[in-house]
């Protein structure tokens, strides 16, 4: 038998809409996330404030700074997806740099994102990153090390446009005399010094 | 950082489960709008940790849970909001009286529902509702299996209780002893 409460329940909780208006709009939000730019920033690291940005294949932007705005709408110019701010999603690479910023860590165990550079900036990073910490190269070295022994100048220039310094160690690589010449980030060549201390390089 | 290959991609389990976390949603809200934001924000939470879940976890418990924190924190952030009555009990041909009269019950039995301990409530709407094992609920809810059956079982005890002293009341009177019980 049916009793009034079980009957009242029925009436109230037995039918509920299809909601096919919200799964749909689910189904949009989920394509856009699997495809969106995850980002938070940290406001007090050694080397100042710093932006980090992660998408799908690993970490795609670091910025000097904390001008949120501007990060997010280069993100999303440059990669034509919406950036959300995120600490779960970007926490992993946080803790990695701080741990790196902190002498905690030599090495950092993440994907980088270098998809959307050229080839030769492309081939000027990877070959930056493959300099070990606590050594040094100059740009004539990267240059030659690409088969491109002439392009210095080229290289320095690509390494100024760095989108993920500290995780590319672009402040490995020095001017031939091992002068600190140039660092984008805050700070500038002080920050470059500053990370080479941190991994023991002898700086002239 | 991309999710474990071993594990469906965030989208499929979308697919698999978002009608039925849907549903379960608007069993505890039963207001669109609180509906719909608390359905987006509780997958929005799910995709974020989705990567660091367990390859091995019951995805659909996993996402139930969720879903249960995100609707208990929207619930206790609003007031109480008046019963969505389906189009067919507003307009079932019954006389007026009689309509107000079952409006009044259904709103007094909601409103008692609500005022279940929340783990009577979502196990009520878990087992009878959503047809969930009580091993499934006691997961979700973060209990044991005999807690969870225990939990539905006082949960209807507690409403019935209420109800039968109404009942027992004069019928004339009957709609407004419930409202008042249901207070």
């Amino acid at each position: 038998m049916m009793d009034i409460i079980e009957e009242s329940l029925d009436t109230i909780y037995g039918t509920p809409p299809a909601g096919t208006d919200a799964l749909n709009r689910l189904q949009n939000n989920v394509q856009q996330w699997q495809n969106a730019i995850w980002y938070d920033a940290l406001r007090d690291s050694p080397v100042g404030p710093l932006l980090v940005a992660v998408g799908n294949h690993g970490v795609i932007a670091i910025e000097f700074g904390t001008d949120e705005t501007g990060f997010v709408r280069e993100l999303e110019a440059r990669h034509g997806v919406t950036a959300f701010r995120s600490m779960d999603r970007v926490s992993e690479a946080i803790s990695q740099i701080l741990q790196y910023l902190s002498g905690d860590r030599k090495l950092f165990e993440l994907d980088v994102d270098l998809r959307d550079l050229t080839d030769f900036q492309r081939k000027v990073l990877e070959a930056a990153a493959a300099v070990p910490p606590g050594y040094v190269a100059t740009y004539g070295e990267i240059a030659a090390g690409i088969g491109k022994p002439k392009s210095s100048r080229a290289v320095g220039q690509a390494l100024a446009r760095n989108p993920i310094p500290i995780i590319v160690p672009c402040h490995r690589v020095v001017a031939a005399d091992g002068s600190l010449t140039g660092y984008s980030g805050a700070g500038g060549i002080e920050t470059k010094a500053h990370l080479l201390r941190l991994e023991g390089a002898t700086i002239a | 950082m991309g999710t474990s290959n071993k594990k469906p991609q965030f989208d499929i389990l979308v697919d698999a489960h978002a009608a039925e976390i849907y549903r379960y949603i608007w069993r505890m809200l039963q207001n669109e709008q609180d509906v719909e934001d608390c359905l987006q924000d509780a997958f929005l939470k799910a995709y974020l940790a989705y990567d660091r879940l367990d390859e091995l976890a019951n995805f659909r418990a996993w996402l139930y849970r969720i879903a249960s924190n995100t609707a208990r924190t929207r619930l206790r952030g609003r007031l109480r909001t008046g019963i969505l009555l389906s189009e067919e009990l507003v307009d079932s041909g019954l006389p007026i009286e009689q309509q107000t009269q079952n409006h009044l019950r259904l709103e007094a039995v909601k409103n008692a529902v609500e005022a279940l301990p929340h783990k009577q409530r979502e196990s009520l709407i878990l087992r009878k509702y959503q047809e969930l094992s009580y091993e499934e609920i006691s997961t979700i809810l973060d209990t044991s299996v005999e807690s969870a059956r225990a939990n539905v079982y006082q949960g209807l005890k507690k409403l019935r209780a209420q109800f039968e002293i109404a009942d027992s009341m004069a019928a004339p009177n009957l709609a407004e002893e419930i409202s008042e019980v249901g207070q």
